[in-house]
């Protein structure tokens, strides 16, 4: 039995001239995070609606468990547990009042419906905030009550758009553990965020989408190789007398497609290559013969914001 | 660097321009002018005999004054009520009160913007007014130019009141019904105890006379010819004392609003919320509170639904311990009504008292329905929630009714307050059980209008704070548009036209069923109440295709 939770096939939505989504393919297995990366209108929301049922696909599928997203959305909405980038608070209603209404319209009976509050803030530790009105909490806490309600009627996935927006470095660090730790209990996450750095931290599979395409789609790894191939280097001198002749002798080692970049301030060189070891080593030794005072000669680590940068400044 | 003045007032000018380039404020213009134009029109001469029609002119004028008068009421109000709250929640006046600006500045300019925006509303009705002068029998001395300046004191107080009230609330809506509630206070129950207490003397009496003063009625009563029926009531104030009491209560609320408009305003923390366990209340509490506010609830039960139950607990007015005091407030006022009418204490009949308790209905549902139906659904969109509730399995149909209960049950229960007044209204009486209860059909009826439309402008809304200006404009010019034309019954309008208009009017089918002064002649049941049913259906079908659209996938 195949362990895919969530699938879209060529999923495509038009706005009348205006193609939002075209053509995206991917699929998300049980207890992977997917990061979902993307500019702002690059059509991640458009995503979203379609595989919470809130919109419907111009052609092409979505399915989450095998129901499908668009002919089945009462069935979805159980499968899956929405949390927008927009709170949605209301005036004068604590914590707990707010769970209850979210539990009551999603069916779950009286007699369960206790128990399951006093759970899902367990999980999303906001026990000790449940009689505060929830206009009243911080950013942080309003994120994490956002967590509990869409725990509460168990679903299969969950798709979250921008936890980890506006929140401080303690409470992102919160974010994170609460997102992995689902992740571990067993539900598939799909989040959004801008934040890629923490993104990269937590997915097991990374899709970024640029007006309305994917551009990449696999394991952070996976994704990194094929949009960063190449690997960057850099060269520290203990002078600056030195760079002008380092310029020239690098000059004539690199290939044209190795561009090299200096940066007299902090007296270094950069370049990106595709060269293995032993040909680093080589280039390293007629640096040293060549008597030029070399002080570091170390790899640049990309990460997925360059991944991202590269795709995104195609656009 | 200049600081701004006056005269270089930057408030002004961009309050001024954004409400000019609006829509709303072109369609209101150009309603009024088109209203008091057709007035006039109606009975304006065909041939030369003007000295004949000169005698009618004034009752031309009459109905052209209080529709302006009622055209200021309702809409110069609705937006400085919201001019200050909004501001604070919109994060602008911090940045304001943090500027060179002075407070005094950034006050005249919102009070100035409003009331220049009001001389225009009734400015494109002067051409009317002076058509009523060329028709002879009104002067500019003693008609035109005190007009002129009642509506101008009008315009300041209502301005200043409403940005009085703004500075004061912590959300939109609130704002609004404070507002227009103490706006319903000026105009009608300041001029309560000399009509229901009659003659008085000594301080009380001058408390009583100096009240009326707040009313403009008294000051449109004498201009328009009707002094008479002023006197007749004890009222012996005119313009001139309404025009001096606007310029004292502007001039209090202005330097209320202003000492209030500081950045310390701002310096509020939010409630985060207390529990109180019931067994530990004090007794004082207990009683205040009948259904504490701050007890812990307890699940939503099965059969409730969910939205219904949501909607009155995050609403303040709607808790239930705002509720019942309004409740026994109107049961305490009606049956003193009905008490004072059994004793002898004013010279009233049953039909004068049933009146008053239908219009003490009225009141309370236009002034609680607009602002409780015009947030069913834009504030649910403009919170977010909305969008929740979309991504939820619950049925569209669920939460429209959910939502419509909730307006309709509160409304009720209102409504429910007179009940007492009503028994025993029938007890002194017991021939008018069958009018009593044509009376509660009809009143139910309204209150459905009131919750059917009221939602219908929420769900077209795409702000709470437009949604609310706007059904209180729908309901008002239902309800006392309908009114104002009863006013011009003879003249200008004729029997047959004022009795279908009224049919549109549910509160004049219980006025006309009580056989209220005025209403004797109609005969409005039950083809208002297929009328008011009717509009209920439309508003419904209405309502029910809207709520479809905005819950069904994109």
């Amino acid at each position: 039995m195949s362990d895919t939770v969530v699938e879209t096939t060529n999923l495509t939505k038009s706005y009348g001239d205006f193609t939002a989504l075209s053509d995206l393919s991917i699929h998300v297995n049980r207890g992977q995070i997917l990061g979902f990366i993307g500019p702002n209108g690059a059509g991640k929301t458009t995503t979203i609606k379609i595989l919470v049922g809130l919109s419907k696909p111009t052609s092409g599928t979505a399915t989450i468990a095998g129901v499908d997203c668009s002919q089945n959305a009462s069935k979805i909405k159980r499968l899956v547990g929405y949390m927008p980038d927009k709170f949605g608070s209301y005036d004068n209603m604590r914590v707990h009042e707010y769970l209850d209404f979210f539990g009551a319209i999603f069916g779950i009976p009286g007699s369960q419906r206790k128990a399951r509050i006093q759970e899902v803030m367990e999980t999303t530790s906001t026990t000790y905030m449940q009689d505060r009105f929830v206009e009243s909490l911080s950013h942080g806490m309003q994120q994490r009550v956002g967590i509990a309600r869409t725990l509460l009627h168990d679903p299969e996935v969950l798709i979250l758009d921008e936890p980890a927006n506006g929140l401080d470095p303690k409470a992102r660090i919160e974010m994170r553990q609460l997102l992995l730790q689902l992740a571990s209990r067993g539900k598939t996450l799909i989040v959004t965020s801008h934040i890629l750095p923490e993104l990269a931290r937590i997915c097991n599979v990374v899709a970024i989408v640029t007006a309305g395409k994917l551009r990449a789609f696999g394991s952070v790894d996976e994704v990194m190789s094929s949009l960063c191939p190449q690997r960057s280097y850099e060269i520290q001198l203990a002078s600056a007398a030195h760079l002008e002749q380092a310029e020239q002798v690098l000059g004539k080692l690199l290939l044209e497609s190795e561009v090299l970049t200096s940066s007299p301030a902090e007296l270094t060189l950069r370049f990106p290559t595709v060269r293995t070891e032993p040909e680093l080593a080589e280039l390293l030794h007629q640096l040293v013969a060549a008597k030029l005072p070399v002080t570091q000669f170390r790899e640049l680590t990309s990460d997925l914001e360059d991944a991202f940068l590269s795709v995104a400044g195609k656009d | 660097m200049n600081s701004p003045s006056l005269l270089n007032n930057p408030i002004l000018q961009r309050e001024l321009t954004s409400r000019l380039r609006s829509p709303k404020a072109l369609i209101a213009m150009a309603l009024v002018a088109i209203v008091s134009c057709t007035l006039v029109l109606m009975r304006w001469p065909r041939e030369a005999t003007i000295d004949l029609v000169s005698q009618g002119s004034i009752q031309v004028f009459r109905p052209v004054a209080y529709a302006i008068a009622i055209a200021i009421m309702m809409l110069t109000p609705a937006f400085p009520a919201t001019a200050i709250v909004s501001e604070r929640k919109k994060g602008t006046l911090v940045l304001m009160l943090n500027s060179p600006t002075p407070p005094w500045v950034i006050y005249i300019g919102k009070l100035l913007a409003n009331v220049l925006l009001s001389v225009l509303l009734f400015s494109v009705s002067l051409p009317a007014i002076f058509a009523c002068y060329a028709m002879g029998g009104i002067s500019i001395a003693g008609n035109v130019l005190p007009l002129v300046l009642i509506f101008l004191g009008m315009a300041f107080q209502y301005s200043a009141l409403g940005l009085w009230v703004s500075s004061r609330s912590q959300s939109i809506d609130a704002s609004l019904r404070w507002t227009y509630g103490i706006l319903l206070c000026l105009v009608v129950l300041s001029i309560g105890p000399t009509v229901l207490v009659g003659k008085l003397s000594g301080l009380k009496a001058w408390i009583a006379q100096a009240m009326t003063t707040l009313s403009p009625i008294p000051a449109l009563q004498q201009i328009t010819g009707a002094q008479g029926q002023s006197q007749a009531i004890g009222i012996g104030t005119g313009w001139i004392e309404f025009l001096i009491m606007c310029a004292v209560s502007t001039l209090g609320l202005a330097l209320a609003t202003v000492y209030k408009l500081h950045p310390t305003m701002m310096d509020r923390a939010r409630d985060a919320g207390k529990v109180i366990d019931p067994k530990q209340s004090s007794w004082l509490r207990r009683l205040s509170y009948l259904v504490d506010p701050n007890r812990r609830k307890s699940g939503i039960p099965f059969w409730l639904n969910p939205v219904m139950v949501k909607e009155f607990r995050t609403r303040k007015f709607g808790r239930l311990h705002w509720l019942l005091r309004l409740v026994a407030g109107g049961a305490i006022v009606s049956i003193l009504l009905t008490v004072v009418a059994a004793t002898g204490t004013v010279n009233w009949g049953v039909d004068r008292i049933a009146s008053s308790m239908v219009l003490m209905q009225i009141g309370f549902l236009l002034l609680l329905g607009p602002s409780l139906g015009a947030n069913l659904i834009a504030s649910e969109v403009e919170s977010g929630g909305w969008q929740l509730m979309r991504a939820s399995p619950i049925s569209p149909w669920r939460i429209l009714s959910g939502k419509l209960l909730s307006t309709f049950l509160t409304l009720l229960l209102l409504l429910m307050a007179t009940l007492p007044g009503y028994v025993m209204m029938s007890y002194i009486q017991p021939a008018i059980g069958g009018q009593v209860s044509n009376v509660i059909i009809s009143l139910l009826i309204a209150t459905a209008m009131v919750t059917i439309l009221s939602a219908c402008v929420s769900a077209y809304s795409k702000t709470s704070a437009a949604a609310t200006a706007a059904s209180y404009a729908v309901l008002l010019f239902l309800f006392a548009g309908t009114l104002l034309i009863w006013l011009g019954r003879g003249n200008p309008f004729g029997p047959v036209f004022v009795e279908r208009a009224l049919l549109l009017n549910p509160a004049a089918t219980a006025l006309a069923e009580m056989k209220a002064p005025g209403f004797e002649t109609f005969q409005l049941i039950p083809n208002g109440w297929y009328v008011g049913l009717s509009i209920c259906a439309a508003g419904l079908v209405i309502l029910i295709l809207r709520i479809a659209r905005l819950t069904r996938a994109e």
